[in-house]
């Protein structure tokens, strides 16, 4: 059994002054096979017969994040610098990808790992990314995105989707999704029915059919704004209902919820919400947001990602998901310590140390060992002040950082 | 880093350092121009070139290493960018949490006045720890390239000049390293919390600018303030800043009162808003009009780059020719848990803010924190660095300033006066880096 050593745990809440703060204790947690197995107090000693003890020296373990929407395949990182060709519009903008992408897939592996590291370096250990499947570079950035995702599968699970940014219905793209889909891809995707295939029902139909094909789940790029936009969402719920494939879908982005009037918004998150689909969103500055905190009030999950970054499409962006948090919090005003703490909840799928009114909820005996390692006072302090992570732990395994193990680095 | 050479200096050149300090800094990068490709830039070009330094002033930028005279210290630079360093322009070092235990913020209820009424409990039992944590609060933004802070200091009747006396020692203790403004703030209300005398005192006491803080929202008395404000300005010699955060039209009639007190006072060119709000509330012939009031009185703009409410049009100020700064004014404290005291991160922001996405467009956003300077001029011709510049400037990691702020460069080192800026080892790294 591996021990970790004086591990930062949040236990309940405490009132100083009238205001709610977080309580912590420090724990020691056995862990074998990936797995918690005990949980002692840190007054009790570790049982002689550990095999390996990592001190975290009261560091606190917060859950992994998961980075639920990139583009693995677009970066320039590990290029050397270059800013984004202006263009008029759309179109000229998807013509340069188009003729940029031939010139970039030698290096897919290469860029979408120095990608992984970026995102994995921040505390991410799931990571959802959309792949162009597209005439022009028809399965080429598929396999460099598997190859890349093969050499941290210790540290990094992953969701491929089958993305056709060129649209989906033209050329012989059905097929070539289909090729993806036996070729490693893991789920479907698909990008704005309206404005991209200019036919929403018929777009909608056979993204649902190939994933039908291929017993996949589907998430869709929707940037289609409005009312278009939501008739597009209520389209697809209609389709998942006739489908049965509740639970296995999402929208990403979905700025049309946020532009709909709220009577609207409602009854749209209880839809969403009875049909388990779930909305992805990149917390953008320039765009309307879907309102985040309502379709939650609704039971819609909802997932952050960092987008794809450093691109054909925009220069800047990063890799740290911790950042797409703190700036809706930001956004949405949040500066007391139940709601700063209970917003990590977006990025790690769900996942908190304590639930809302403060009760103990992770880790618990039986769940993964997978935990980020800060130097903070509580998730509040984690969300505001984005502590540098120490070490990021999955499923017992030190997968970047470094932790003391009885007296040396590893 | 960059490596430091100080070879052992012969008798007769002691005797020429004890007159005049020369530094040598070799391998610069600086950018020298636009790459344009049908008349769009699509590149920044750059140079290697080296600089000489005497007395905290450029003396020389040459190519030539023979220029080099033997016996001068000589700093490789091997290599980074040279970068005009930045101007923190509103800030609050006298009332922080940084580098204290983590707190979050008490839930609003009435608006400002949760927060004044907070402070009136608060700031006394946190006045033990005020200068400790100004400085850290300082070494940060040295740290991260600054060599000018303009800070506000509370003055109100539960500090009195408390807390300007911690402001003004912080800061002089770092002299060597920034140049700096402490305004004077009457946080609590100018009128409302009968600070006058105060203010006065403590433009006496080390206070540079005049403060203040929306006179019709918390003084309830817009033209009363607006003219006290004035009157301590006037009578001290000094400039003015205020805080603004009033909206749309109630903002609006606040500028138009405030630089018509800007003329009668004759302080044309030395008036600053704080954040500004209603300019992003303006549109269309309204904001136009508002713009040539303000640039009438060359009244300049400072902004955090709020993402919370609509973002002033910085793009369409400055295109207008009115100066905006960005300022990080909290670090985490009572108001907010928020701010990074990362500046090139604070670009970064405006430029996602501004969809700012192209080389030209990344280039033009240092400005914002560097009181103007930029190294070329909006046409791609070398302005910066210049012989007869002083030495304030940032070694930075990148190919360029459009590189630098897109993909947040690590700052190597700072110079101030042409002298490096070295503090003592960070205890705790909050922000990642």
């Amino acid at each position: 059994m591996i021990w970790l050593k004086n591990v930062k745990l949040e236990v309940g809440n405490m009132v100083n002054g009238g205001l709610t703060e977080t309580k912590t204790e420090t724990f020691h947690l056995g862990i074998r096979e990936g797995k918690i197995i005990e949980q002692l107090p840190h007054t009790q000693p570790i049982p002689q017969h550990a095999d390996e003890v990592y001190d975290i020296k009261g560091l606190l373990a917060i859950p992994t994040f998961k980075e639920m929407h990139n583009h693995l395949d677009k970066t320039y990182l590990s290029l050397g610098w270059k800013a984004t060709k202006p263009v008029k519009n759309l179109k000229e903008r998807l013509q340069f990808e188009a003729e940029e992408l031939t010139e970039l897939a030698p290096t897919t592996k290469q860029r979408a790992k120095r990608m992984i590291d970026e995102i994995l370096s921040n505390g991410s250990t799931h990571i959802r990314t959309h792949v162009n499947i597209d005439p022009y570079i028809g399965l080429k950035n598929l396999e460099g995105v598997i190859e890349a995702l093969e050499e941290y599968k210790h540290a990094v699970t992953a969701d491929i989707i089958a993305f056709p940014q060129h649209g989906l219905l033209r050329d012989s793209m059905p097929a070539l999704m289909r090729e993806a889909m036996r070729n490693g891809a893991t789920m479907v995707g698909g990008l704005d029915p309206a404005g991209i295939d200019r036919s929403i029902e018929k777009s909608l139909y056979e993204t649902m059919n190939i994933a039908h094909e291929f017993d996949a789940d589907v998430d869709i790029h929707l940037h289609d704004g409005g009312h278009m936009g939501t008739y597009t969402i209520e389209k697809w719920i209609e389709m998942v209902e006739e489908s049965d494939w509740q639970n296995r879908t999402a929208i990403s982005h979905a700025f049309c919820i946020g532009e709909v009037p709220e009577v609207k918004q409602v009854e749209l998150a209880e839809r969403l919400g009875d049909n388990g689909v779930a909305i992805m969103s990149t917390i953008p500055l320039t765009k309307s947001l879907p309102p985040i905190q309502l379709l939650d009030d609704h039971g819609v999950k909802v997932h952050l990602g960092c987008d794809g970054f450093y691109d054909s499409w925009s220069p800047l962006g990063h890799g740290d998901i911790l950042e797409k948090v703190y700036k809706y919090g930001q956004l949405t005003r949040k500066s007391d310590e139940v709601s700063l703490r209970d917003s990590l909840k977006w990025i790690t799928g769900g996942i908190t140390a304590l639930t809302k009114t403060g009760e103990y909820k992770w880790p618990l005996a039986e769940d993964d060992a997978s935990f980020i390692f800060v130097d903070a006072a509580s998730s509040a302090e984690v969300v505001a002040r984005r502590p540098k992570r120490a070490a990021v732990m999955n499923k017992g395994k030190v997968v970047y950082g470094s932790l003391w193990c009885t007296h040396e680095l590893v | 880093m960059v490596e430091e050479h100080h070879p052992q200096p012969s008798k007769h050149l002691i005797l020429e350092a004890d007159l005049m300090k020369t530094i040598w800094m070799k391998n610069v990068r600086m950018e020298t121009g636009f790459e344009k490709e049908n008349e769009v830039v699509t590149g920044t070009l750059t140079e290697y070139a080296h600089v000489k330094i005497v007395d905290g002033e450029i003396k020389a930028i040459t190519q030539d290493e023979s220029q080099i005279e033997s016996g001068t210290a000589v700093i490789d630079a091997k290599g980074k960018l040279i970068l005009p360093s930045f101007r923190e322009m509103h800030i609050h070092i006298d009332k922080t949490y940084y580098s204290g235990p983590w707190k979050a913020c008490r839930p609003i209820t009435k608006g400002i006045f949760t927060r004044i009424e907070e402070e009136q409990e608060l700031l006394p039992k946190q006045l033990p720890y005020a200068k400790d944590r100004a400085e850290k609060m300082i070494e940060l933004l040295l740290r991260n390239g600054h060599t000018h802070i303009r800070t506000h200091c509370n003055i109100e009747p539960t500090s009195g000049l408390k807390h300007l006396e911690v402001t003004v020692n912080a800061l002089e203790k770092y002299k060597q390293h920034l140049t700096y403004d402490i305004v004077a703030f009457p946080q609590h209300g100018l009128l409302r919390s009968n600070s006058v005398e105060l203010m006065r005192e403590a433009m006496k006491n080390g206070a540079t600018l005049v403060g203040g803080v929306d006179p019709a929202t918390v003084d309830r008395q817009i033209d009363q303030s607006l003219y006290t404000t004035f009157d301590i300005a006037a009578e001290h010699n000094a400039g003015v800043d205020i805080h603004l955060h009033d909206p749309d039209t109630l903002g609006a009639f606040t500028f138009e009162r405030l630089a018509d007190y800007t003329k009668e006072a004759n302080l044309k060119g030395r008036v600053t808003i704080s954040h500004a709000i209603a300019l992003g509330d303006l549109e269309g012939q309204a904001l136009t009009d508002m713009m040539a009031i303000l640039k009438d009185q060359e009244i300049d703009i400072t902004t955090t780059i709020p993402i919370n409410r609509p973002t002033i049009p910085v793009p369409t100020l400055d295109q207008y020719g009115l100066q905006v700064s960005v300022g990080h004014d909290s670090l985490t404290d009572h108001w907010s848990p928020f701010g990074t005291g990362d500046t090139i991160e604070k670009l970064n922001m405006l430029a996602e803010r501004f969809r700012l996405i192209d080389e030209y467009s990344i280039n033009r956003t240092w400005k914002y924190a560097s009181g103007g300077i930029t190294p070329l001029d909006h046409e791609g011709k070398q302005v910066w660095p210049q012989v007869g510049d002083a030495a304030d400037f940032v070694l930075v990691e990148a190919s360029c300033s459009a590189e630098a702020v897109a993909r947040r460069a690590r700052i190597d080192s700072v110079y101030k006066n042409g002298e490096k800026v070295i503090l003592p080892q960070s205890e705790s790294v909050l922000i990642n880096k």
